[in-house]
């Protein structure tokens, strides 16, 4: 039987980064039958290339990288900076680009961002959004919440949010505006700190393979 | 409120070791004595407690946040040790001036370390190691590497990997492209968490020439067996950095001459955490362990910092850590001899009391009763308590 340690195990988010992962790596040849994001299966084996996938719920990846349980994976930099885990982030894969900002409902805006210094900010990414705030001097109170985060401002639950956004539809819809920009996040290639180095000649082949099909792409 | 479990918390981080695995800790840490007793290091035991300057010294601010601090009476700030070189270094540079060189001290302890404790990860972890003080010699630096390699294998482990860098090749690498010191923390910064994309972007931000910024941003993938060695020799451009390759190739051959090689292997871009290191760094890793094993190199200056300049190298291994790779290279688990019951009839106490330490001056492992048993119920007691014998005085 082959050994564990022989294989490459990938954690891939559930999402709108599946599908955009799996095309991307099936580009370099890591690819595996029946690999969705809609499998019932946990772990998705190919046992030809040696390769393990696991599909996981997003905010997931970085933990089962940072164990080790997965060598490597895909996750957005916006998930993985909230993560806060130890792991190393190899590659910029470019495609899932949104930006994290805080918005405020159009009219209530004030005069300048310190205004909102001391009030509530609803937010998906609390350490993202602390880091942001003491950057500009301003205690918050910082309210988790695990979706729909523009209802907060709606509902009384908050004065602002602090929330990623791709094209505006959603904060329009909400009668919200963007009043500052935080970071910009991709998808990014990240690996397990041990097993870039027990099996650096499959990672690096893949980042170095990676590296020309996103080069290749933006080319054309 | 009252608990309905008998169960009283420990502070965040520490553990206790209960009797199976603090004797498999004790066998581990045993073994480790000896092979540097065999190999010519004197044990030293410094206190728990040090000033807190005394600990910072040599090293950067980004430590302060994971010491234990306290204040004493006097209110003078004083932390727990959180590793064990700087101390000894103190020690070295304070009391032992006088020792011919080289000096080579080793230590078994435990040290404290605020941080998110994960497993292999504790507040409260112990460390096995040594110090070679007094000379920057390759030699020192391979002996250092195979006796670390060697602490493992004793310890059963088969399957692990060394990999080695040199903190002044990169170093040298950055001086030889004139680069400002805030960009070059910087990129020492994203080369510690390999952070591919970061390091991407400042060395694009950089006014380089394109393979000035090729060499940098592949830093962190020099990574290879002793052939990699001859690519980083194109990158050196200037005296020290092909100096620091230097020292790897003489190390290298050294390591043969130990017969150890098959275990190293080279990654450039190591820059380990504490800020000391001035030369040859390594860091060791087995599968199925999050972190490293093991970890050291060279620190040249730190013990200047306490007033006697002196080269040193040396290395520490985590008890823990090789007990968790234990478990993950499925070695047998450790458990200590015992040999005999001494069972008796009531009025043959005494008796049982000299058979005992008879048995026991043979070299085996015994137990006697707290009182008289028939010989069912020290037969019993026996299997109860493990042992593969029962003598009984009936």
């Amino acid at each position: 039987m082959d050994s564990q340690n022989d294989y490459l195990t990938i954690a891939l988010p559930k999402g709108k980064l599946f599908s955009l992962s799996a095309d991307l790596l099936a580009k370099v040849g890591i690819t595996a039958d029946d690999l969705s994001d809609k499998s019932r299966k946990l772990v998705i084996t190919n046992e030809q290339a040696k390769v393990n996938f696991i599909v996981s719920k997003t905010a997931d990846v970085p933990t089962y990288v940072e164990y080790g349980a997965a060598d490597i994976g895909v996750i957005g930099k916006d998930v993985l900076d909230e993560s806060g885990k130890d792991v190393y982030e190899l590659l910029d894969l470019g495609f899932g680009r949104c930006h994290l900002m805080m918005a405020v409902p159009k009219d209530k805006k004030r005069a300048k961002l310190t205004d909102y210094a001391h009030t509530r900010v609803a937010t998906k990414f609390p350490n993202i959004a602390k880091k942001f705030f003491d950057e500009h001097g301003m205690q918050m109170e910082y309210i988790k919440l695990n979706g729909s985060i523009e209802l907060g401002p709606i509902v009384g639950l908050s004065e602002s949010i602090v929330d990623i956004v791709e094209t505006g539809t959603t904060l329009r819809e909400n009668d919200l505006e963007e009043i500052a920009f935080i970071k910009e996040a991709t998808a990014r290639l990240i690996a397990n700190r041990v097993s870039f180095k027990l099996k650096f000649d499959r990672i690096n082949e893949l980042v170095t393979n990676l590296h020309e099909v996103l080069a290749a792409g933006e080319k054309k | 409120m009252e608990k309905d479990k008998n169960v009283w918390e420990i502070p965040y981080g520490m553990r206790d070791y209960l009797p199976d695995e603090a004797a498999a800790k004790r066998a581990l840490e045993t073994k480790i004595a000896r092979l540097f007793l065999d190999w010519g290091y004197d044990e030293v035991v410094t206190p728990t407690v040090e000033y807190m300057d005394n600990l910072t010294r040599g090293s950067s601010h980004s430590l302060e946040p994971h010491l234990f601090r306290l204040i004493d009476r006097h209110n003078r700030t004083v932390a727990l040790r959180h590793e064990m070189t700087t101390p000894i270094a103190r020690l070295v540079s304070s009391r032992l001036q006088d020792q011919p060189l080289p000096v080579k001290l080793s230590y078994i302890s435990s040290v404290f370390r605020y941080e998110e404790a994960q497993a292999g990860r504790q507040c409260e972890f112990y460390q096995a190691g040594v110090e070679l003080m007094g000379t920057t010699s390759a030699q020192a630096d391979a002996e250092v590497i195979a006796l670390a390699i060697e602490s493992l294998r004793q310890s059963g482990l088969s399957d692990f990997q060394v990999c080695v860098g040199q903190v002044d090749f990169i170093n040298a690498i950055l001086a030889q492209y004139n680069i400002d010191d805030d960009t070059q923390s910087a990129i020492r910064a994203a080369l510690e968490k390999r952070n591919l994309v970061a390091l991407g972007q400042l060395v694009d931000a950089l006014k380089l020439p394109d393979n000035a910024k090729e060499v940098l941003r592949n830093l962190p993938l020099l990574n290879g067996g002793a052939e990699l060695l001859d690519r980083a020799y194109t990158m050196a451009l200037n005296e020290r950095s092909r100096r620091a390759l230097d020292n790897l190739s003489e190390v290298y051959r050294l390591l043969k001459a130990y017969g150890v090689t098959e275990y190293v292997r080279f990654d450039l871009g190591i820059i380990r955490d504490f800020s000391y290191y001035t030369g040859l760094v390594f860091e060791i890793y087995a599968p199925g362990l999050g972190f490293p094993i093991a970890g050291g190199g060279r620190y040249d200056h730190l013990l200047s910092d306490f007033g006697a300049a002196c080269p040193a190298t040396g290395f520490a291994v985590g008890i823990e850590r090789i007990l968790m790779a234990q478990q993950c290279q499925q070695l047998p688990h450790y458990s200590p001899a015992r040999d005999i019951y001494v069972g008796y009839a009531a009025a043959r106490g005494a008796e049982a009391i000299e058979r005992a330490r008879e048995l026991r001056s043979e070299g085996r492992v015994v137990e006697l009763a707290m009182m008289p048993e028939s010989r069912e119920m020290a037969e019993r007691s026996q299997q109860q308590r493990g042992y593969a014998e029962l003598v009984y005085l009936a």
